[in-house]
């Protein structure tokens, strides 16, 4: 009889795939993202659109809070100047789109080297007060550099052409998005479980202890930020392209909090943590929505601008009960019903 | 001379504002060990429950700023104790959260109770306006200085002398200690939301009077958090103090650089600070450097 | 079990059709569904939930004599907070799952442009009232149009009549850094080009900002006669306020987004005789009182108090909206809304000037009105 699920090496503790089951339904799940948008609604797909780009940015944000243990109050930031790298150099420059998703990458990155190399230098809340100041003192330079940026009038932005491939319609955009997702996904995993992967964790759980192994702790927590202001851009790209017209505005400072209750709610520190976050937090206004439509009959009757409010405060109710109930996130609520399905009827 | 006098002036009025919700950031730091991310919400929603108090009730200023008092204690003890409390022994980084959850609530009670329409304060006084030589102010602009000062005066005295005072120094340098030496943490606690409550919602009544209530008021959190971060995030005094750098910062950059510079001019001030003294101006210097 | 199985899916079939008579989405023998999405929750809402109260009382009053050729609206109205990737959804919402036959609206300006896309790819008949911009008309879409008029047009309707006024006077103007300010300030440089005005101060303020203080010292040095705030609400009162407290009083002109009567009462004396620019009816006017008294019955009291300019434009496009569908007779579908609303020819709403469209022309067009305000009634009256 199965009493337990071991690990005998290593190697076997770090794989990334470690039973066929899980082979089994990781596939299942990934040809049934890539049918979905060919069954979905237009609305349910702009669901799933939006989650899969907000898992790209969830995981950047993850490596380095998640796994670096720094605060970033201002990723923001760096999702927007994504999405003007993108924007100028395919819009304005009519560069081919790969090369505009790279420097989505690239430029947030290189904000994140000026912004990093003097505050990473020290510990605490510092490195998320001056992602803070960044990401309100970015959206000033971004309206003062008419030149490059059109201002206050935005950039138009077209779904991407990629190798003869278009991505206009709602289905192919969102297999960009999918393949991207899946991407980082990988990516971010291998970096957990490679010796980068393991300084930032050690770096996170005691940076003494990390140095006295003989980790550069400046430039291990550098290289988690810029990774992270990396893969944020790649993400901010996605969600200009999604709204069709970047401007300061589609970006708001409500999106750097959000993301960190994306990876709090998700269970802090895993990449699972992060995409079960994302679905969460993405899904929880239609879900509070669906509970109100319950009522619907009333609500029309009595609708007015309190009503709707009602929803809002729904939101942040749901966000401070799972923090008070459920602290380790839904990754804790995984790993508990895993255990509970695997040792049943027994306790342990 | 007139024109800088001027800005001068009127930096010294917002930024006591400024200063005010700043000390309140301050006060829940220091003894709790938290960012207080609902700040700016709990000042908005004094603001309105003093403005409601002087349109249903009374239109008299004592009146209204009793239970304007009144109100911020019982909304921080309610939030403590409510909200808080039960997070006690949670990583911190959680309880942080919790607060954020608590600002997306607060902000929509606003439309909730209130209306999206701007309102103004009036209690009689306050909207008066004062001209010395060229330069204009309103009266409520002298009083929220003069209400800084003072303030800064009281609270300097009641953690230097009182008896509670010292218990609040005592948890936040070491709280297991003084919870040994039999002080109790969730009163600490409970206090500390109480006062930050009330001294933040001064600064908001303070900002009905001479601007206007807006649900958009919320933001004046934003730009407080620099000036606390400015004065020390564990200085209360210091926050009061940074909160004027702040003000006169803006005013000036606005008035000599331009427009566009006014908004960010604080954040942009706090981080040239923090390269030189990254505790703040007056916060206690405890930086690990690893 | 068999027979059950069909008996289901015939059911399922016809639900999800909604009678098989219509062709096209959110019509049955009995009902049209009209869908709308606004921002209804924050400070924005000030505006959405007036431009919805407006197509509420256009609709309610058209149930009320019977609903279009017998088919009773319903209106389904959903939130975007005003963040763009929700209206984007919002919008796919209301035509995607709800089915909703046409589509009024749409949030503000930046929303409404960035779901362009999806209202032309869907090609259901729509009618922008909230926040007429270029964009939403230029080029031209066969399915979207445009009740209201342009925001350039708007500020140089203004500035030309404050400069006929007041000739040889020096100019000072301040707009929001967003593409709100952006046409404001080109409405304001062709006419500053046209008339060789004489700007001495140029101001931008952030989104946002509470403290005008330096800005308006700065306009005071200037020693500017005329004043363009361009403000959206709460800015305009602070400004007004601040230059109240500078004791200066410069002829200022504000424009329609801000043009709400609580302005005035939280202006108080600063706010006397500003100048403002609107298409639509004054409330003080006999055309804002009749529809003042239209609307009380047909609203509760909570939206009765919610009523500002937005519910008149909501009100108007939502008039001509139905009207083009009660032209289609019983046969409702799109091809024949379309066309009829672009027969649109001289509609009488009550609360502007008569509204038109044509063949490839989306955009009404409305005539301007110059008003003043006056403290002593807190309302705008038109200026001869």
């Amino acid at each position: 009889m199965r009493t337990g699920d071991y690990k005998q090496s290593y190697g076997e503790l770090v794989t990334l795939i470690d039973s066929p089951p899980v082979w089994l339904w990781s596939t299942v799940l990934v040809l049934a993202l890539v049918v979905a948008p060919y069954v979905l609604n237009a609305y349910a797909l702009s669901f799933l659109t939006i989650i899969l780009i907000t898992v790209v940015g969830a995981l950047g944000l993850n490596i380095l809070t998640g796994y670096t243990g720094l605060i970033s109050l201002g990723h923001v930031g760096f999702l927007l100047t994504g999405a003007y790298g993108y924007a100028v150099l395919v819009s304005k420059y009519q560069l081919p789109p790969l090369v505009g998703f790279l420097g989505a990458g690239l430029v947030p990155a290189a904000a994140s080297l000026i912004v990093g190399a003097p505050s990473l230098r020290l510990k605490g809340l510092y490195l998320a007060i001056t992602t803070l100041a960044f990401s309100f003192i970015i959206n000033t330079v971004i309206l003062e550099m008419r030149w490059l940026t059109n201002g206050a009038r935005g950039i138009a932005v077209q779904r991407p052409e990629i190798f003869g491939v278009s991505f206009e319609s709602d289905a192919a955009f969102t297999h960009l998005c999918l393949a991207t997702a899946i991407l980082t996904l990988f990516a971010t995993l291998n970096i957990r479980r490679s010796r980068v992967g393991r300084a930032f964790v050690a770096i996170r759980d005691n940076d003494t202890a990390a140095r006295v192994m003989g980790i550069n702790l400046h430039a291990y927590k550098l290289l988690a930020f810029v990774t992270s202001a990396f893969i944020t851009g790649i993400a901010g790209a996605l969600y200009g392209i999604y709204l069709s017209f970047v401007n300061v505005e589609g970006f708001p400072f409500l999106l750097s909090i959000e993301a960190l209750a994306i990876l709090i709610v998700g269970g802090l520190g895993s990449a699972l943590g992060a995409v079960l976050g994302t679905v969460l937090i993405v899904l929880l206004p239609e879900a509070t929505r669906l509970v109100f439509s319950l009522f619907s009959a009333q609500m029309d009757a009595m609708f007015t601008t309190g009503a709707q409010e009602l929803k809002s405060m729904l939101y942040g109710l749901v966000i401070i009960l799972f923090l008070r109930f459920q602290p380790r996130g839904l990754v804790g609520v995984w790993h508990d019903l895993k255990r509970t399905w695997v040792n049943w009827p027994l306790r342990y | 001379m007139q024109y800088f006098l001027q800005l001068l002036i009127s930096g010294l009025a917002i930024g006591a504002i400024y200063g005010l919700i700043a000390m309140g950031f301050a006060v829940i730091y220091k003894s709790t060990g938290l960012v207080n991310f609902a700040q700016g919400e709990m000042t908005m929603i004094v603001a309105y429950i003093a403005w409601t108090v002087s349109t249903t009730g009374s239109g008299n200023i004592l009146v209204v700023s009793l239970a304007a008092i009144l109100a911020a204690v019982s909304l921080g003890l309610v939030i403590e104790r409510v909200v808080m409390r039960p997070m006690l022994g949670e990583p911190v980084f959680a309880t942080v959260m919790v607060t954020i959850g608590l600002a997306v609530i607060l902000r929509s009670s606003i439309n909730f109770i209130w209306d999206a329409y701007p309102h103004g304060l009036d209690i009689g006084v306050g909207r008066g306006i004062v001209r010395v030589g060229g330069i204009g102010v309103r009266t409520g602009q002298i009083a929220v200085i003069a209400t800084l000062l003072l303030l800064l005066a009281a609270i300097w005295a009641f953690f230097r002398y009182s008896k509670t005072g010292v218990a609040m120094r005592a948890v936040a340098a070491d709280d297991r200690t003084a919870l040994l030496m039999g002080i109790s943490a969730t009163r600490v606690h409970a206090l500390a939301w109480a006062a930050s409550s009330v001294i933040a919602g001064i600064g908001g009544v303070f900002f009905a009077l001479s601007y206007d209530l807006s649900p958009a008021m919320f933001q004046l959190g934003l730009k407080a958090f620099p000036a606390t971060i400015l004065g020390g995030l564990d200085a209360v005094l210091g926050s009061g103090i940074g909160g004027l750098l702040i003000g006169l910062t803006e005013n000036f950059a606005g008035g000599y650089i331009g427009s566009g510079m006014k908004e960010v001019a604080g954040f942009a001030m706090i981080i040239v600070v923090l390269m030189i003294r990254p505790f703040g101006l007056f916060g206690e210097r405890d930086i690990e450097r690893v | 079990m068999r027979n059950h199985l069909a008996t289901v899916s015939l059911l399922t079939a016809a639900l999800l059709s909604g009678g098989a008579l219509a062709a096209d989405p959110g019509v049955t023998d009995t009902e049209i569904l009209i869908g709308d999405v606004e921002p209804l929750t924050g400070p924005p809402a000030l505006l959405g939930v007036a431009a919805s109260i407006g197509h509420k009382i256009a609709i309610a009053e058209a149930n009320n004599a019977g609903g279009i050729n017998g088919r009773k609206i319903k209106y389904v109205l959903e939130d975007d907070g005003y963040v763009t990737a929700r209206t984007i959804q919002g919008v796919k919402k209301v035509i995607e799952v709800d089915k909703v036959f046409a589509m009024l609206g749409i949030s503000g300006s930046g929303q409404s442009i960035a779901v362009m896309p999806v209202l032309e790819k869907a090609g259901i008949p729509t009618v922008i009232d909230v926040a007429p911009v270029k964009l939403l008309w230029e080029p031209a879409r066969k399915n979207v149009f445009v009740v209201g008029q342009s925001y350039e047009e708007g500020i140089i309707h203004l500035v030309n009549y404050l400069a006929d006024k007041n000739p040889g006077k020096t100019w000072g103007l301040i707009t929001q850094d967003d593409d709100y300010g952006i046409t404001v300030r080109d409405g304001f440089d062709s006419v500053v080009k046209a008339k060789k005005l004489k700007v001495v101060y140029s101001g931008t303020y952030k989104k946002g900002q509470q403290d005008f203080s330096s800005d308006m010292l700065q306009l005071k040095e200037s020693r500017a006669d005329v004043f363009l705030a361009g403000g959206i609400i709460a800015e305009n009162i602070a400004m007004m306020k601040e230059l109240e407290k500078l004791n200066v009083k410069p002829v200022t002109g504000i424009f329609w987004p801000g043009r709400i009567e609580p302005v005035l009462k939280l202006m108080g004396p600063a706010g006397d005789g500003i100048y403002a620019v609107d298409y639509v009816e004054p409330f003080a006017g006999e055309a804002g009182k009749a529809f003042l008294e239209k609307a009380k019955p047909l609203v509760t009291e909570a939206e009765f108090k919610g009523i500002n300019r937005y519910t008149m434009t909501g009100y108007a496009a939502a008039k001509v909206l139905i009207a083009a569908i009660e032209r289609c007779g019983k046969t409702v579908t799109w091809a024949c809304t379309i066309s009829e609303l672009e027969k649109t020819k001289n509609v009488e709403t009550g609360v502007m000037a008569p509204i038109s469209f044509g063949p490839g022309v989306r955009f009404s067009n409305q005539k301007l009105q110059i008003m003043q305000a006056d403290a002593a009634t807190l309302s705008f009256k038109p200026v001869k």
